[in-house]
Formats: structure tokens, sequence, C-alpha cells
């Protein structure tokens, strides 16, 4: 699997309610080191209503300028949230089902944690 | 324009305050935000690729990323599909030692087989041009 298979791909619930589209794949880097680094873990997706302009970043961090560009980007991108991959039940390719959440999933805030300097 | 749910069928309020998520112990990349597009630099700071994809793979029932990908994605982009994987160029994730402004990595370019096209030009193009083969004087 490569991450253009679940990028932007449209998201469902178990009862086949359309949810949104995966804008960005949230990675941990939290195992033992491969090299100098731990290998990304792949721990959530980001879910919006919209999938344009999401690269920008701002409904995820604190910046806030410039202030017009900011409130714009985090306006439209209002309603994503990150749904973790333990509550992901399938994934499949463009030709498939996209991404269907199970029974019972979590939605959490899709901000990244403020220690994030890159 | 791009695809996205009308306003009707959005499933939640906009405005819901959501609750914050387990904070996992180690450094959080989100993939679009921090590694795609962005410059690969050798161990000496010379380009070596851009991050076009990212290949993951499940191991112990976790799914992590093995490669960073490269590869000619210009048409994909513009017209859709993607590469043939054997189209993509490779450079493993254990060759990174720090994601910044750009991923940085801990080889020599010339090691990787990223830049086979670069060699083979030097080799074969500019290598037979007089004066190829030393540095302008």
């Amino acid at each position: 699997m490569i991450l253009s298979d679940l990028l932007d791909a449209r998201v469902h619930d178990a009862a086949g309610r359309a949810l949104g589209f995966v804008v960005d794949v949230r990675l941990v880097l939290d195992g033992p080191p491969d090299g100098v680094l731990a290998p990304p873990r792949l721990h959530g997706l980001l879910v919006s209503p919209r999938t344009g302009t999401s690269f920008l970043g701002y409904e995820r961090t604190d910046e806030n300028a410039p202030a017009v560009l900011a409130r714009w980007f985090r306006r439209r991108h209002r309603g994503t949230f990150l749904v973790l991959w333990d509550d992901v039940a399938a994934s499949g390719t463009d030709e498939g089902p996209g991404v269907v959440l199970r029974d019972g999933y979590r939605r959490w805030d899709p901000a990244l944690p403020p220690h994030r300097g890159a | 324009m791009s695809p996205r749910l009308r306003r009707g069928e959005r499933p939640f309020p906009p405005d819901e305050r959501l609750p914050e998520p387990p904070r996992p112990a180690g450094l959080v990349l989100d993939a679009r935000l921090h590694l795609l597009d962005r410059q690969v630099v050798d161990v000496r700071g010379d380009p070596v690729a851009i991050v076009d994809d990212v290949e993951l793979e499940e191991r112990d029932g976790r799914v992590v990323a093995t490669d960073l990908l490269s590869g000619p994605v210009l048409a994909t982009r513009v017209f859709g599909g993607r590469p043939p994987r054997s189209r993509w160029h490779r450079v493993a994730w254990r060759h990174v030692t720090e994601v910044g402004v750009v991923v940085r990595l801990g080889v020599r370019g010339e090691t990787l087989d990223v830049l086979w096209v670069e060699r083979w030009l030097r080799e074969h193009v500019v290598g037979r041009v007089p004066g190829g083969r030393h540095d302008p004087e």
C-alpha cells in the first residue's frame, strides 16, 4: 500500500453514511529505531468534508499569520476530525469503497501536538 | 472543483468541539503537511529527490512507512492515475536522519538508486563533451 491509496479517499461509516475525505495521514515515530529514527507508524486519518487546500494545515496548527488566510482556511476546513487507525474497518484503493470506519468509531480534535517543530 | 460533501450531506455540526486525542509518545508527522513534496538531501546537503509518495507495510499488526518514493508524477498529477509500481525509486526510511524543512539522509546520494539517471547522463553524455570530465578552470 502507498500513501496515495489513502489520500483523498472517501470515508464512510459502517452504515454507509458519507463522512468526508481523507485529507492527510497522521504518522507517529514511537517504535524502536530503524536507523536513526523510528519508522513512522500509521496513527490515524484526518477526515474533512472538503479535499482542496487542506495541505496548508492551518486547521491543525496554532499558526495564525497571515490572519486573513488563517481565518479563511480554518473556516473552510471546519468539521475536520481525526480518526485513529484502530477505528478503520476497511481501506480500499480508488476503485474500491474508500475507507470504512468501524461501528462505534470516535472522532478527535485534528490539531497537532504543540511540540512539533517542522 | 475538488470533491466535497454538500452542506446538507455533512453529518456533523461544523463548529463542534472535539476531545483531544490520546497523545502519542513519539514525534508526530502529518504526511501531506510534513513529508510529501519535501526536498530530500543527502549527508552532504546535496539534493537527491523529492518525496512524491510513501510506501506503507504491515509489520506485527502495525502499519509503518518503510520507504520514501520518488518518481515521474508530473503527468499523473495533471491527468490522474499514478505511475506503475516499477517506476518508483525508493529511499529506505532507515537512511532518514531528520525531518524538517527538508528530509535529511545519513548516506551519500551516489549510493542510492534514485540518482541513476543523473549518473548515466554524467557517464554517457556529459563525460563525452570536451572538458566534461574535469572541473571548470
